[in-house]
């Protein structure tokens, strides 16, 4: 069992459980952030190979070494787009909970019901 | 279009749908020709038990509009409705239950 | 056929979106508004034309694959066009045309509409990158961009209730999303690919027979964040809310372009890429139960276009339970109900906002009356709700006696039986509507409300002239529909189309 795969659905379930259980916009919202995370690290991990080097073609490694020793490319390229996707949507977030402030007075999930039915 | 027992011509079907209403309407000028009806202010506008009623107020309640229907199935509207409280823990715990659900159902379905 | 027509498609409502603000400072200095809003819509008819023009060589049975940067799949990302993809293709556009020919009177009295046209063109590039691509990844990057600008979009007014519904949207929406990437990386570590094709011919050599468990919290996973997107029981809560609050220009094209797409993209998942068909029966149990809790929660509410969203998730149900029945007649039902969802559903919520613009309140207590004021939105509004109930002779009815006669061929009397009254439900809230609205006692200050502009009425009339043909005609439906279906029980042409010769 790799160290890694623990931590990242340790993070995965703490970020679950900030976003049931908190009612604070903003700690949901971080909630939310932990989980992201977590699905980084586990994505990240998944491409690692045991004793590698990083994939970078230089003089001292050609192109067979990376192909035979290096770790896995893609899933850095998949996290990188996905880092850039978390951003906008926290800022977005973080914005949407100021106007929230403004018109409600307050950040608890539990007053933000005046849509139900 | 016809498949199984029974034959829908939809062309056929709007033709005399549409001559069963010019039909009617034929029905209802000839009638009025006839009969001219010409009922007081008082039976026209809305009973209000005897006393007077504003324009405004006369609408039926939204909500209570098919209470009928509402008796029939009691049970959804006494569990189900209330669930949609608006509180925005309770509708992600839907999605985290949900989940667990469609994992049981995806298992058995596929086994 | 133009060579780049698929990769045009998409790029062009971008570039479009992007030079937005530039031409509406540069018309602002002058103060020529007009041709900002019009250059938005001569964006979105280019895009139609180009999906027009991709037509008919998807028709004749082709599957168009461009490849971009001439990188060979599974190595890059390629673009496949097959007969699914253009019938979802053709709808998100069309839907997308109308929509914008309405908000140039719509959005007549709101600021900042350089933000709305920028983000509405964004929301077409993201939804036609859905549509077109053919790389698991890239669909998840489209369907980012399309979550983000629809909660843009919802908190467009910035009122109490659009914040409020944009908050509820987003974390439920950013749940949803966080668990399709989860189930993109375990289906990366099973297969160790993203080409949608690739994915699909080494799943079919591991073969479901002895099932990898993986498999099944994959299906989970990614059913549940796409499930969200078109609002399946229990994951439906935010919808009423967002409909609700966003401007009925915007949630006309939620209702028509955004739920087509998430269907199209679930039907993807399973026939296709997964290839288990087998899951039909579980479909129809959802489907089931979305109809009816749909329609319940529709017959109590006060607010119009709370209502109708309550209709979307009920007719949301009847899609899912017609592919569910999984023959040939089913599956035709449930794409033509498709498509005439999308019709029937934009021209609602474009009713529902003609009377917002000239009343000021959708709440069902106080309108009452107007149909002396506004006759041709009533006659439009009567003939979506007549089509939406399924009564002859519109399109409502053709695809749902399609439906109908499916179940009772495969079988299952009872879900036939349930979706009958939940047909009959669905007129009983429809026809509540129309009385609290149009028919009545009209209050004395709805006296001088005028009848809608005819900016707004030709894209109102344009459908439901639509909804008349289909019924009409229905041969005509289920010919644009047939080449869908031959499209999702052909996994081996798709499949022989895409990887080619490798």
């Amino acid at each position: 069992m790799n160290v890694d795969y623990i931590v990242a659905m340790l993070m995965i379930s703490f970020g679950l459980y900030c976003l049931l259980i908190k009612r604070n916009l903003i700690k949901m919202v971080i909630g939310l952030e932990i989980l992201t995370f977590g699905i980084h690290l586990f994505l990240i991990s998944m491409g690692y190979r045991e004793g590698g080097i990083a994939p970078i073609v230089t003089s001292t490694n050609p192109a067979s070494v990376v192909a035979t020793m290096g770790v896995d490319p893609l899933p850095q390229a998949l996290v990188l787009t996905s880092i850039v996707i978390d951003v906008c949507v926290t800022a977005m977030l973080l914005s949407l909970a100021i106007y929230a402030y403004k018109h409600y007075k307050t950040l608890d999930t539990s007053e933000l019901r005046r849509l139900k039915g | 279009m016809e498949f199984g027992p029974g034959f829908w011509g939809p062309i056929v079907a709007t033709i005399v749908m549409l001559l069963g209403a010019v039909f009617a309407y034929l029905m209802l000028l000839g009638s009025r020709r006839i009969a001219k009806v010409r009922p007081s202010i008082a039976k026209r506008s809305t009973y209000g038990c005897g006393e007077e009623v504003k324009p405004e107020e006369v609408t039926a309640d939204s909500e209570q509009f098919y209470s009928p229907i509402r008796r029939v199935f009691k049970p959804f509207y006494r569990y189900i409705q209330p669930g949609h409280s608006g509180k925005l823990n309770t509708y992600l715990l839907w999605v985290v239950i949900g989940f667990v659900v469609l994992m049981v159902a995806i298992a058995l379905v596929l086994r | 056929m133009i060579e780049a027509a698929p990769i045009l498609a998409i790029i062009i409502p971008l570039m479009g979106s992007f030079l937005t603000p530039l031409i509406s400072i540069l018309t602002k200095r002058y103060k020529k508004e007009r041709i900002r809003d019009l250059f938005v819509v001569a964006i979105v008819i280019v895009t139609l034309l180009l999906v027009l023009h991709m037509l008919p060589t998807v028709w004749s049975g082709n599957i168009i694959v461009y490849r971009l940067g001439n990188w060979t799949p599974p190595w890059g990302i390629c673009l496949a066009i097959d007969g699914l993809n253009i019938l979802v293709a053709l709808i998100v556009s069309g839907i997308a045309a109308l929509v914008s020919i309405y908000s140039l009177m719509y959005m007549k009295n709101d600021t900042g509409l350089e933000k709305y046209y920028t983000l509405l063109l964004l929301l077409l590039a993201s939804m036609m990158g859905v549509t077109l691509t053919g790389d698991f990844f890239n669909l998840f990057v489209f369907f980012e961009i399309m979550s983000v600008s629809a909660y843009a979009l919802v908190a467009f007014r910035r009122n109490w209730d659009s914040i409020e519904a944009s908050i509820k949207y987003m974390v439920i929406g950013s749940l949803g999303a966080s668990l399709v990437l989860l189930g993109i990386s375990f289906t990366y570590s099973l297969v160790g690919s993203l080409n949608i094709a690739d994915i699909a011919q080494k799943i079919s050599i591991i073969g479901t027979n002895p099932l990898p468990p993986v498999l099944i919290l994959i299906l989970a996973l990614l059913m549940t964040g796409f499930c969200i997107k078109i609002a399946m029981v229990p994951f439906h809560a935010w919808m009423p809310d967002a409909y609700q609050a966003a401007p009925s220009a915007v949630a006309a094209l939620f209702a028509a372009g955004t739920t087509t797409v998430g269907v199209y993209v679930m039907l993807r998942i399973i026939y296709i890429l997964f290839g288990v068909a087998a899951l039909g029966v579980m479909l129809i149990v959802l489907g089931s139960v979305t109809m009816v809790v749909g329609a319940l929660m529709a017959l109590v509410q006060r607010d119009l276009k709370r209502l109708l969203a309550y209709s979307g998730i009920s007719q949301v149900g009847y899609i899912l339970l017609g592919v569910g029945f999984g023959t040939a007649l089913g599956i035709e039902g449930g794409l033509f109900h498709l498509l005439n969802n999308a019709i029937y559903k934009a021209l609602l919520f474009m009713c529902a906002g003609a009377i917002f613009y000239r009343v000021g309140t959708c709440n069902l207590d106080e309108l009452g009356g107007l149909s002396k004021n506004m006759p041709i939105t009533a006659g439009l509004f009567t003939i979506g709700a007549l089509a939406i109930s399924g009564v002859p002779p519109f399109n409502g009815f053709a695809s749902k006696w399609t439906i109908y006669i499916a179940g009772i061929q495969a079988g299952k009397a009872f879900f036939t039986l349930l979706a009958i009254i939940v047909s009959v439900l669905t007129l009983a809230y429809l026809l509540k509507a129309i009385n609290a609205i149009f028919l009545g006692q009209r209050p004395k200050r709805f006296e001088n409300v005028k009848e809608a502009p005819m900016t707004m009425i030709f894209p109102m009339m344009f459908l439901a002239v639509l909804c008349i043909v289909l019924g009409v005609l229905p041969s005509l439906g289920i010919d644009i529909v047939s080449p869908a279906y031959n499209a999702l029980t052909n996994q081996h042409g798709y499949i022989r189309a895409v990887l080619g010769g490798i």
